[in-house]
């Protein structure tokens, strides 16, 4: 299984990144245009036409001639030993090409949907019928469905050597004075839920060989990461694989490679000598393909007489599934000065975690903004001033102190009530608020320009476009950089013969491909200029590019007569990432508006204010919706959806999208984005850290409106009658 | 949670109508009175093995050959290559199958191909006039209603039917009408905005 992902480490230390320099160095030759004329602006996306009319083909469309089937033989159990596998009458069944089987007697599995086998027939029916047929004998074992389970001294023990790995501690400061200095205290413990990513397009591939060479069609973030994946996992040279996504339908995190299915669907393809499609339905997209971990902070914090933060102690645990990690930055973004942490991961039989849309993130806000909102009021503070007196120092990616005054005023936060809405009738009102960081800096992406005789111009490169705006943007740089409209220029990305370009993870793809257009592009108007200068009789230094125009020794002629000139030899240059035109780290605040029903316990989300930077603003109608989509993700996880576990049998109860709770058009609360441009600092990602802050504010606001903490999301109708019943109901 | 695909107050018959006759048929096949079960047993078996379908699909029609137990979204999309629409949660939850039959939207993952014969069936592939877009799809463009593209096809289809059915709609009705569709980037504030853009802009 290929897990491998770009994202960084989410237990990098909370206050190292904060210190971004001012004014960062600018690239010499292809700086940034002071005055920008497509940069900045509402464009919209080239490729949305394609899309709204269905003519965009994803993998999942993908159709080769003599294309056959392919569906994966699973696992049953979460965990259990094979006593015998009997796959013949599967070969003879109907339709059959070709049978694989990856386990064999003795061997064990560890989750649920744990990939033994596979077969591909001429129809979708056929194989699901041929492998109801496959006869597979098992020996369940004892299973892992929840870290109490897990963490029992009791326990079987599952996993080896142990059911839990323990962490270092982070010690900084010193704790005894920090409490000793502490006029309050609280004591909680904090816990998040298992999220599933639910992309919508399902992971898998179509696979077709042509000899010894792999083709394949996948739904990946990651390109050139899923060719050396295939490579690897077939023992073939990467010369030998191409592998192309020109569209996709959604990964946020979980799709870096071919993984199991991707390998199964090519041995498939081989086996039968046929193209094989290989998607993953719904439940197995559920239980096989990642998740975010679930988090649990047993916290004690202490803060001072006059609202500084002394002290924090936390005890944490979480469980990425069988065997994998839980990690998360605790405490986030505020400064307690003497502070200690233990963090242990815990596993159970259920799939293995994936990074997943800001990995830790959510996790590490949530935890540690409810608390603040409780600590605030032991010192009888303003949430929001509280915030303000325990910040880190204002640098450009640590802005918060000049986000919240804003995001206050657009929220109308002077309209708040202490904590419990004190108005009479069921329904309760409450505001909310919360901050967000996060890295967003890229590197390592290299592109081809061409530019032809008629005008044309084509970029090539190995990125792919995820569904952030990626193709988008990458068009309004090159067109700025040669004074063109978008529509002029050609974008062709997602396919692995492109020039090589990272995978599509930790918002790093604006910031590595953003400046490989502009060095690209800049190289290609200058091997133009080259070209053309004797023709014109002048230096090539002498040439000028305007709008759709070249000048020259006070001569302008259009951008199509210019080009006519290199005849039938394009130009063709070779550009990739520098420095000087990208950065890394963000700053944002969020707040949350929430009406909540004390008799039904039912949330509904009103209003999110967003303010949020991200550098250099590219295209601030893609830059906006990335906003809106990543707060509602932020929704979704603060009252809808969760991943449940039977507690017998650890299977998931809800591989699906009705009881996988996400919200619908009428739950979606109005967004109020702003966003802050940064130019001097060059361009940085953000499709991630709008989705960090929300659940927190959510929470936080359920709790100014009801007046009991939650220390848990999703925040459901079931916990918060429970809570509110606890509390001696409600006034 | 508002998810229902309906845009008016729907009942569990409302509900087993748009599943399909023939899901209506073995529901209630389960509940049948003896005399009932009889009257059933006139009606003709189709399958196992594959039969004659006809369907028209945007104004065109296709024969071909397909099991019974193929839904009209397989049919279209592995046998006619028709791939507007998206197989995401195949149970009728997320609505990026919707169709339009007769003026109304259709899960088409959960109504059999068999079923759909005889009707007139539209998809987000033959919204288009040629390379003008549809008043709806360029307002899904216009106003950023799409990221991935996934469920967009559904969306798009939801949207056409409820303007033709109520070219002005209020934002509540707009939502309402649009609560059979599940996005996973986000993209509900840019369909709503699309959704509100074309008011009285279509009439069916």
């Amino acid at each position: 299984m290929d897990n491998r992902s770009p994202i960084p480490d989410p237990r990098a230390p909370q206050v190292a990144e904060v210190q971004a320099p001012a004014r960062p160095p600018q690239h010499e030759k292809y700086p940034w245009p002071e005055k920008t004329r497509l940069l900045g602006t509402r464009v919209s996306r080239i490729d949305g036409p394609l899309k709204v009319s269905g003519r965009a083909k994803y993998s999942y469309d993908i159709v080769r001639p003599g294309m056959i089937y392919g569906r994966i033989l699973r696992s049953p159990h979460a965990h259990a030993r094979l006593k015998s596998i009997d796959a013949a009458a599967a070969e003879k069944a109907p339709g059959v090409k070709a049978v694989l089987i990856t386990i064999k007697p003795g061997d064990k599995v560890l989750f649920p949907g744990e990939e033994i086998g596979a077969l591909a027939a001429a129809t979708e029916q056929q194989a699901a019928d041929a492998l109801r047929m496959i006869k597979v004998e098992w020996e369940v074992l004892p299973a892992l469905a929840n870290v109490e389970q897990a963490m029992r001294p009791e326990a079987p023990q599952v996993f080896t050597p142990a059911n839990t790995r323990k962490g270092t501690a982070q010690e900084d400061g010193d704790l005894t004075a920090g409490f000793k200095s502490a006029a309050f205290t609280v004591e909680g413990t904090y816990s998040t839920q298992v999220q599933t990513h639910t992309s919508l397009e399902t992971h898998g591939c179509v696979c077709e060989w042509n000899g010894d060479n792999l083709t394949a069609w996948v739904s990946t973030q990651a390109v050139h990461g899923t060719r050396e994946g295939f490579a690897q996992g077939l023992k073939i040279p990467q010369a030998n694989v191409r592998v192309i996504t020109e569209f996709m339908g959604g990964g946020f995190g979980s799709k870096f490679g071919p993984d199991m299915q991707g390998l199964l669907c090519a041995r498939l393809a081989k086996a039968a000598n046929a193209p094989v499609k290989l998607m993953l339905d719904r439940k197995e997209e559920h239980l096989t393909t990642g998740n975010r971990p679930s988090a649990f902070a047993k916290v004690k914090a202490g803060v001072s007489a006059d609202g500084k933060l002394t002290a924090f102690d936390a005890t944490t645990w979480g469980t990425g599934g069988a065997g994998a990690g839980s990690d998360y930055p605790l405490p986030y973004i505020y400064v307690f000065p003497n502070r200690r942490r233990m963090h242990t991961d815990v596993y159970i039989n259920s799939g293995q975690q994936r990074a997943m849309r800001a990995p830790g993130h959510p996790q590490g806000c949530f935890v540690t903004e409810v608390l603040m909102d409780e600590l605030a009021d032991q010192v009888r503070m303003d949430p929001v001033e509280f915030r303000l007196k325990n910040l880190p120092p204002l640098a450009p990616n640590a802005m918060w102190a000049k986000y919240f005054p804003i995001g206050a005023e657009r929220i109308n936060w002077k309209s708040r009530h202490v904590t419990g809405d004190p108005t009479p009738g069921p329904i309760k009102r409450g505001l909310g608020c919360s901050a967000n960081r996060w890295g967003g800096a890229g590197t390592g992406a290299r592109a081809h320009c061409e530019i032809a005789g008629d005008g044309s111009v084509v970029m090539r490169c190995g990125t792919q476009d995820i569904g952030t705006g990626n193709r988008t943007i990458m068009a309004m740089v090159v067109a700025e950089t040669l004074g063109l409209e978008v529509p002029q220029v050609t974008i062709e990305l997602g396919d692995s013969n492109h020039p090589f370009a990272p995978g599509s993870g930790g918002s790093t793809t604006a910031a590595a491909v953003m400046p490989a257009m502009r060095v690209t592009a800049g190289k290609a108007r200058d091997a133009l200029f080259e070209r053309i200068a004797p023709q014109l009789g002048v230096a090539a230094g002498d040439i000028t590019i305007g709008v759709g125009t070249v000048s020259a020794g006070g001569k302008t002629i259009t951008w199509r007569d210019a080009c006519r000139m290199l005849g039938t030899v394009p130009v063709s240059v070779d550009g990739q990432w520098e420095r000087g035109l990208s950065a890394g780290g963000t700053s944002g605040v969020q707040f949350a508006e929430v009406e909540v029903d004390i008799e039904t316990g039912i949330t509904k989300v009103k209003k999110i204010v967003c303010v949020q930077d991200c550098g250099l603003i590219v295209d601030l109608k893609t830059a906006e919706t990335q906003c809106y989509g990543g707060i509602i993700s932020g929704v979704n996880y603060a009252v809808f959806e969760e991943r449940i576990l039977d507690r017998n049998t650890a299977n998931m109860v809800n591989p699906n999208m009705e009881w996988y709770h996400m919200a619908g058009q009428s739950d979606i609360p109005e967004i109020d984005v702003v966003l802050v441009d940064q130019p001097e600092r060059g361009v940085i990602g953000i499709g991630e850290p709008p989705a960090v802050a929300t659940a927190a504010a959510v929470a936080n606001a359920i709790r100014n409106a009801t007046g009991v903490t939650l220390r848990s999301i999703p925040i459901t109708p079931d916990k918060l009658l429970t809570e509110l019943e606890r509390a001696g109901g409600t006034n | 949670m508002a998810r229902k695909k309906r845009t008016h107050d729907e009942s569990r018959r409302d509900f087993l109508r748009t599943i399909g006759a023939g899901a209506v048929v073995s529901a209630s096949a389960s509940l049948a009175t003896p005399s009932d079960a009889t009257a059933q047993q006139a009606v003709a078996t189709l399958g196992p093995g594959e039969v004659p379908v006809t369907l028209t699909i945007n104004g065109r029609r296709h024969q071909l050959s397909v099991e019974p137990r193929v839904t009209l979204l397989d049919a279209m999309r592995t046998r006619l290559e028709i791939t507007g629409q998206k197989r995401v949660c195949d149970r009728g939850a997320c609505g990026a199958c919707t169709v339009i039959i007769e003026g109304r939207t259709y899960y088409s993952c959960s109504m059999l191909a068999i079923e759909a014969q005889g009707k007139n069936i539209r998809t987000v592939d033959g919204l288009a006039n040629g390379n003008t877009l549809h008043p709806v799809q360029q307002a899904f463009c216009d106003n950023d209603g799409l990221m991935c593209g996934f469920c967009t096809p559904g969306f798009v289809m939801a949207t056409v039917a409820l303007l033709e059915k109520n070219p002005n709609p209020t934002p509540e009705q707009a939502k309402k009408a649009l609560d059979g569709n599940l996005c996973r980037c986000g993209t509900n504030i840019g369909v709503l905005k699309a959704a509100l853009a074309v008011k009285g802009g279509i009439r069916g």
